[in-house]
């Protein structure tokens, strides 16, 4: 009988041991790609390598809870042997992490209480939990319970949000003007709508829609020529500087030329 | 005549014969803040970055044919920073198996001087605009979100009026010629930004 129990409890701690094994080499794998290829790491790979993770850890819970498994609460570890002397068989098992087995490490490797750290971090919290006033306490609490049934609340209505926004997008479906967009694209591609930009004094008296319409032939129409030797005659206007009526100014002067003239044009 | 400025202009030929992959769309202003997060979220994850240019449209008339179109820019908020001398082809629209419009793209860097060198050489400004806006990339695409205006007093930048109640939006890639596979992937970009923005390949012989 108790031989068979022994059986079972190696072949179990057996089992567990391969399993943390495994557990722990995800791990590795995954702490050094974060650490040496953090750059060129995608989304979807680190939730791979947790997905694996916590599959793992899935599987150390059930095989604990397994009813093969004997309880590991109800056995007992002994120390039977300390040494102060550097042991290279147990080095290489905890892979350098424990070399001796001294009375100095045992009690704290072999404890069933929480890590010293872990013990001294909780010694902190309690005497800073005592410091505090019952009720500042007790305000705290419920301001904390406050935000949690908030976020709660919120995480249980997420369908109430989403069709408000569905509804709000509805309502305002209007997110973009194809005019717009037209009058935008005409006026990078070839500067309709900025004709505006000349300056107004250099339109010739009497024909102030010719520079003025939007989007109209006056600055599709514009040709710059040097000196005005590209004047046109008859169908053309001749801009002139307000300050010199009737004479050619010598100065580079902008003529507005008939459409035909234009490769612009319509 | 003074010697003109050594800025080289490698208008045709050269080594690399760069395409632009164009589709371009807008967005109303109130509809901004909606976009410019969406963006945030499906580009690349830098800050995006924002910017304040003044571009110059430059035209050189020959006696026949079409003129010579030269875009240069400067920077509103860095005004140290080098000019950008842009040269944009004919945009070619295509068939219906390329989803972008394609046009040749020269870009070049020049100095300070470049204003007074294209005047010496015969250019003369057409128009000119300032767009301020904001700067997405994804890889290769460049998403260009940015507000038109015009200058009321020419030459005076911060004068200026808007030309609409919208934002142009322009998904860009530059490639080697050839490279239509480059406009699948600005197609899928473009469907994710539905219905914020329909980006589209506009011919823009289309709207003169």
């Amino acid at each position: 009988m108790q031989q068979r129990e022994e059986k079972q409890l190696e072949a179990s701690v057996e089992s567990l041991i391969s399993r943390v094994a495994h557990l722990k080499n995800s791990l590795q794998s995954f702490i050094y790609k974060l650490e040496n290829e953090y750059d060129r790491m995608a989304w979807p790979s680190v939730l791979d390598n947790f997905a694996l993770l916590s599959g793992q850890l899935n599987t150390i819970n059930k095989l604990l809870r397994n009813e093969k498994t004997p309880s590991y609460r109800n056995q007992v570890i002994i120390p039977l042997l300390l040494s102060p002397d550097r042991d290279e068989e147990l080095a290489k098992l905890t892979e350098q992490r424990v070399h001796v087995f001294s009375h100095e490490i045992v009690p704290d490797h072999l404890r069933t209480k929480p890590d010293p750290e872990v013990e001294e971090q909780e010694k902190q919290l309690s005497a800073e939990a005592a410091r505090i006033g019952q009720e500042v306490a007790q305000k705290q609490i419920q301001t904390l319970n406050k935000l949690c049934s908030s976020l709660l609340e919120k995480l249980n209505n997420p369908r109430d949000d989403r069709d408000a926004e569905t509804s709000a997008v509805r309502q305002n479906k209007q997110w973009f003007n194809p005019i717009d967009t037209t009058a935008l694209v005409a006026a990078v591609g070839f500067g309709k709508g900025l004709s505006k930009c000349r300056p107004p004094a250099s339109v010739a008296p009497g024909h102030p829609g010719q520079t003025m319409m939007t989007g109209g032939p006056t600055l599709q129409q514009v040709t710059i020529g040097p000196s005005g030797h590209q004047a046109g005659i008859g169908s053309s206007v001749a801009q002139q500087q307000p300050g010199q009526p009737g004479k050619m100014p010598s100065s580079i002067k902008t003529n507005i030329k008939s459409a035909s003239m234009h490769p612009y044009n319509r | 005549m003074e010697a003109p400025p050594v800025t080289v202009m490698p208008v045709t030929g050269g080594t690399i014969n760069m395409m632009e992959y164009l589709l371009q769309g807008s967005v109303l202003d109130q509809s901004l803040d909606s976009l410019l997060h969406r963006l945030r979220g499906l580009c690349d994850n830098i800050e995006p970055e924002s910017f304040a240019d003044h571009e110059l449209v430059y035209l050189l008339k020959g006696r026949q044919g079409n003129p010579f179109i030269l875009r240069a820019r400067r920077s509103l908020a860095h005004p140290t920073a080098p000019w950008h001398l842009r040269y944009l082809g004919q945009p070619e629209v295509g068939d219906k198996s390329r989803h972008a419009l394609v046009r040749n793209c020269v870009d070049v860097a020049a100095s300070h001087s470049l204003p007074d060198f294209l005047n010496e050489m015969g250019f003369r400004m057409d128009h000119e605009f300032v767009a301020k806006g904001h700067i997405f990339r994804k890889g290769a695409l460049k998403v260009v979100v940015s507000k038109l205006s015009r200058a009321l007093v020419p030459g005076n930048t911060d004068n200026t009026e808007p030309l609409s109640l919208s934002y142009l939006v322009e998904l860009s890639v530059l490639a080697p010629a050839g490279q239509d596979t480059v406009s699948e992937d600005m197609r899928s970009f473009a469907e994710q930004l539905k219905p914020l923005v329909h980006l589209e390949k506009i011919d823009p012989k289309r709207l003169m």
